[in-house]
């Protein structure tokens, strides 16, 4: 398998190639390609890794008797926890996966280009955070240094399909991006509408 | 919500309610508009078709100083718009700017009176619009000036700039909330946009930026401390003549309410979508969990044959010791001698305990 880097580069190639056949805009067809491309090995990389690491199994906790705590959040035994695994896009889209014997906690840090987008985030990130009880893997609160968290207990396994469950976390990474674009976009739009509805009433 | 209607619509409603009542009415209403607009109504029985209404406004004035009475050329305006049916009172009410007589007996009962009315309702409009109409009509006179600070609302003044052919409207933008700047960046920029293209060319020409305009230079630090940039627009000739003065004058006046409108329905946009958003969100996760019920469900329905299911569940033994049972009762139905009720018969006779009568007991001799 060959790196990210790699990757690019044999993409790069192939279109260079291609380009000289068909595309007749070959900079931003190029760039679009290697934009989803690193998308799909970000998105693809976070799914493996979700699957190895969600084989989750009941067990009660070792300092209180007759409790079952999700030893990621309380990190009280180090021989039940793994090693965190980090996985970044670039320096502002990253994702950091902790497991443990019978829970895993996933934290997300989406990109934020601007300053639209960086409230746009906020704002929809906090929303869905404050309705966290509606997705029942979601963290009230994310982790410090990330914008969402979700934590997956051995119950949540037991109660929903594992499979279904990365899907539903990789589509919800792929729709929190498509929504905020969207939104953007959106706005501008909106904005644009409304301010040549006021420069007319000048004419 | 915002009102950008030149017509007060609760004066209106009232002055059209005096007009078209049919008995003479007692009407003493008090209207407060926009938290400091006010107005008051008067209407005796004893004088149907005469009414009173008393304007209190702030107005458009160049510094912070509010003066209490009108200038003489907006009473002259104001007294210009129906000179038959509006008379301005001297002195006006305690506690107001302006006391106009309204004579209802000079409006025709028809589809005109609405149309008048509702000009008579926007008499704060016209004191509002007077000052500015008044620096606007002088784009033509040659001449730089120094800009001119107009205040309406304390934290929200603006400045004129008189320039060759050209008068330079400029707003200095202010907002409470990061949120609510960034929203309105967003929407000035358009704004810019779109005022410099070829669609809006005829529109005064908008630009945004960040600092002040060289213009303002000199301007108190107060004044040029924003945290949403200026919005400058250049007012021509063209703008300002017979009918767009008027437009022209409304619009910037309102610029302040209308940006502020717009950031308050876009964070409403936001909120609508991101409801609508979070439902799309959880479906799956519920789908999810719905299907692992369903599949669940025919486990519990389809309880199969009870027979079957006991075989499945018993243990080897238990299956062994069962068959044996089975065969002993197989070979107990074919077995070819059947003796009905031999067993009992036998045990009856054979294997009968005796009775033993009790030691105590004697039987009698004869």
């Amino acid at each position: 398998m060959c790196k990210p880097k790699e990757h690019i580069f044999i993409s790069f190639i192939w279109l260079k190639f291609a380009e000289k056949i068909v595309d007749p805009n070959p900079l931003i067809s190029l760039l679009t390609h290697l934009m989803a491309n690193s998308l799909r090995l970000y998105l693809t990389c976070i799914r493996n890794t979700l699957e190895a690491a969600l084989c989750l199994q009941n067990f009660p906790c070792q300092e209180v008797e007759r409790h079952n705590k999700p030893e990621v959040e309380l990190k009280t035994s180090p021989e039940l926890l793994l090693n965190p695994v980090m996985i970044c896009r670039n320096e502002a889209e990253k994702c950091l996966i902790e497991t443990s014997i019978n829970s895993l906690r996933i934290s997300l840090k989406v990109k934020q280009a601007d300053e639209l987008e960086n409230i746009l985030t906020k704002k929809f990130l906090r929303f869905l955070s404050m309705r966290a009880e509606a997705f029942q893997v979601l963290r009230r609160k994310p982790v410090q240094g990330y914008d969402i968290s979700f934590l997956i207990t051995n119950y949540h396994c037991e109660e929903m399909q594992k499979q279904k469950l990365i899907d539903f976390i990789v589509q919800f990474m792929e729709d929190i991006d498509k929504e905020i674009s969207e939104l953007k976009l959106s706005m501008n739009t909106r904005g644009r509408l409304v301010a040549t509805e006021f420069l007319k009433q000048f004419i | 919500m915002a009102c950008f209607e030149r017509a007060s619509p609760a004066l209106r409603e009232i002055l059209l309610k005096i007009h078209r009542a049919e008995r003479p009415v007692e009407i003493d209403y008090h209207v407060h508009e926009f938290g400091s607009v006010h107005y008051h109504v008067q209407c005796s029985a004893s004088d149907p078709h005469c009414a009173y209404l008393s304007l209190s406004t702030p107005l458009l004035s160049r510094g912070l100083t509010f003066s209490s009475h009108l200038p003489e050329h907006i009473l002259e305006t104001v007294n210009g718009v129906f000179p038959r049916i509006i008379e301005t009172i001297e002195p006006s009410q305690e506690g107001y700017q302006l006391t106009l007589k309204l004579d209802f007996s000079r409006i025709p009962h028809s589809k005109a009176s609405t149309k008048i009315i509702t000009e008579i309702s926007s008499v704060r409009a016209v004191i509002l619009s007077s000052h500015l109409k008044e620096i606007l009509t002088k784009v033509d006179s040659n001449g730089m000036y120094k800009p001119i600070k107009l205040v309406y609302r304390p934290s929200e003044p603006f400045f004129l700039i008189k320039q060759q052919a050209k008068i330079t409207a400029v707003f200095p933008m202010r907002f409470k909330e990061n949120e609510d700047v960034v929203i309105a960046t967003s929407f000035f920029q358009e704004l810019a946009d779109v005022g410099n293209s070829e669609k809006c060319r005829k529109a005064p020409r908008c630009i945004w930026s960040p600092i002040p305009p060289p213009e303002l230079r000199g301007e108190s630090i107060e004044d040029l401390c924003t945290n949403c940039g200026f919005v400058t627009f250049d007012i021509t000739s063209r703008h300002v003549e017979g009918k767009n003065l008027d437009k022209t004058v409304w619009n910037l006046l309102n610029f302040y309410t209308f940006v502020k409108y717009y950031v308050k329905s876009t964070r409403g946009f936001i909120q609508r979508r991101m409801r609508l958003r979070l439902e799309k969100l959880i479906r799956p996760l519920h789908d999810d969990v719905d299907v692992d019920q369903e599949d669940r469900r025919p486990e519990k329905k389809a309880k199969g044959c009870k027979r079957v299911k006991k075989w499945i569940n018993a243990s080897k033994s238990k299956i062994v010791r069962k068959r044996r049972k089975l065969m002993n009762k197989i070979k107990r139905i074919r077995f070819r001698i059947k003796i009905h009720s031999f067993v009992g018969r036998f045990r009856r006779r054979w294997l009968k305990l005796p009775k033993f009568s009790r030691v105590t007991r004697y039987i009698k001799l004869e």
